[in-house]
């Protein structure tokens, strides 16, 4: 079986000069300046060579794990961080070994001062002019720094809905507080199912990290009776493909839906038992992304009447929404029952920041 | 009266909720309100539109109004940001506008838009040194202080 022997081909053995001489001079400060770690092995995963970045990273030099005459993995990942023995057979490196090109993965190596770090590598195979693998090189990179900041990123995210949370409790009891005895008992229903109606957006955003929410959530969100309840299938037909929200579009959609569910409770379809309510909703392509088109509709319900004036509801759905998302709303009462046309451009919505922070941009 | 009687003002603001709090707040302060919520129309109605005044929120979702405040000034129309960032969240070079804090504050509001109206509006030009009892239009002297984008 063929082998690797680079200590050989060391640089005082060749004529100054000439041109191996040259080559090899120049892969050598390409080796020893790259600041990620490479790893020669041979067939038996035996470390033939490795380069400056490689002897920092794992604190063996070159000599001392070729002295070793051992699996690289019985040097640098020999133990599983809880402190058990990694036995090579177990090494998800060694298995990708021989077969897959530019196998990727990440792993826990052990230094030779017994403190234990993550790691990123690749590894390739090395063929002969037969094409059998005689090798792999093994790049490996520290990455400590990038699980540090996702662990903090992680924090922050629950930190961020925590706040958020806590937030919109205070302001409840702030408004509890400061309207005790002074207003009537249903302004104060009206005002705490807004603040719940919002409240349950953040749910379905905090599950997602605030990136994005799904269509279907936000709209069984606002149909179900509270928070932990299923959609009453008896009184509601929700049929459309799922997809995903931006937060904005989903904070402002679900307010309008529970606008809607609370006019429909009061006074229209679901103010009667045979009443119900259909909310149907289709994607249709629009400039380079996509437009929901959605149908609130109402039957079964009383006779219905035009509001004599309108109030929040209305003003939200009419009138902001369509500024929000440069879409279009329609609210018309009709006799048989109310039905809300919505249409939003789901198009290049992000946040401000967001390709810094994600490395993508939106959609 | 309150001064701010049937004065113009732009309110650009991206949250539906907040929208409609800060133009009913302006509404009661006896103005006339165009709301934009979004970018591009918020600098149409900027270069366009008939108006006094504006309140410009720092921060629309994936943009910044920013565009919104070069296109006022072009036109010498006076405005203020709101931000609940504070100070820190605004560029450098537009720390001479003066700043709403959010959540939105009537009374806040209209202190900082009477102050608007006691400025004298800078020339067409760019003269450094107005006649402006503040420190407003004064500390922006060039474009080239103005961000393009």
């Amino acid at each position: 079986m063929q082998t690797f022997d680079t200590t050989t081909t060391t640089l005082p053995t060749l004529r100054r000069g000439s041109q191996l001489y040259e080559t090899e001079r120049r892969l050598n400060a390409v080796l020893n300046n790259a600041s990620v770690a490479i790893f020669l092995m041979d067939d038996r995963q035996h470390c033939v060579y490795m380069n400056r970045a490689a002897e920092l990273l794992t604190g063996f030099s070159l000599t001392e794990v070729l002295t070793r005459d051992c699996p690289l993995h019985d040097i640098v990942h020999h133990t599983y961080p809880d402190g058990r023995p990694f036995p090579l057979a177990e090494c998800a490196i060694d298995r990708a070994f021989p077969e897959n090109n530019q196998e990727r993965g990440e792993e826990v190596f052990v230094h030779k001062d017994g403190h234990f770090y993550p790691v990123g590598f690749t590894a390739s195979p090395i063929r002969d002019d037969e094409a059998r693998i005689i090798g792999t090189i093994i790049e490996v990179r520290d990455i400590t720094e990038e699980k540090a900041a996702a662990e903090r990123q992680r924090l922050l995210t629950n930190e961020l809905n925590h706040r958020v949370k806590n937030t919109l409790a205070t302001v409840q009891s702030i408004a509890a507080q400061t309207f005790k005895g002074k207003t009537d008992g249903v302004a104060r229903q009206t005002f705490d199912a807004r603040m719940v109606a919002l409240s349950n957006t953040h749910n379905v955003l905090t599950a997602e990290n605030w990136e994005s929410a799904s269509l279907r959530s936000v709209v069984e969100g606002a149909v179900a009776p509270h928070a932990l309840a299923e959609v009453d299938t008896a009184r509601f037909d929700l049929v459309g493909p799922d997809t995903r929200l931006h937060p904005k579009v989903a904070v402002t959609l679900a307010m309008a839906l529970h606008e809607l569910m609370t006019n429909a409770a009061k006074y229209g379809a679901l103010s009667v038992p045979e009443g119900r309510v259909g909310v149907s909703w289709t994607l249709e392509p629009e400039g380079s992304g996509e437009r929901l088109d959605l149908v609130w509709t109402e039957t079964g319900g009383p006779p219905v009447a035009p509001p004599t004036r309108r109030g929040f509801g209305s003003r939200l759905i009419e009138r902001q929404l369509p500024l929000e998302f440069d879409g279009s709303a329609d609210l018309t009462f009709a006799p048989t029952g109310v039905i809300c046309r919505l249409r939003i451009p789901l198009t290049a919505l992000g946040w401000h920041g967001q390709e810094r922070v994600t490395g993508r941009v939106a959609r | 009266m309150s001064g701010l009687q049937g004065r113009r003002v732009l309110l650009v603001e991206d949250e539906s909720l907040v929208a409609m709090l800060g133009e009913d707040m302006l509404l009661d302060l006896g103005c006339e309100v165009e709301v934009a919520m979004r970018l591009d129309k918020a600098v149409a109605l900027a270069r366009g539109a008939d108006l006094d005044m504006a309140i410009l929120d720092v921060n629309l979702g994936d943009t910044c109004s920013y565009p919104v405040a070069d296109a006022l000034f072009e036109r010498g129309i006076p405005f203020i940001f709101a931000t609940g960032y504070g100070l820190s969240g605004i560029e450098p070079a537009y720390n001479a506008i003066p700043v709403m804090q959010k959540p939105y504050q009537v009374a806040q509001m209209e202190r900082l838009l009477r102050h608007l109206l006691t400025c004298k509006t800078p020339p067409r030009g760019n003269m450094p040194s107005l006649p402006c009892g503040c420190s407003f239009w004064a500390k922006i002297v060039g474009p080239h202080q103005i961000r393009a984008d």
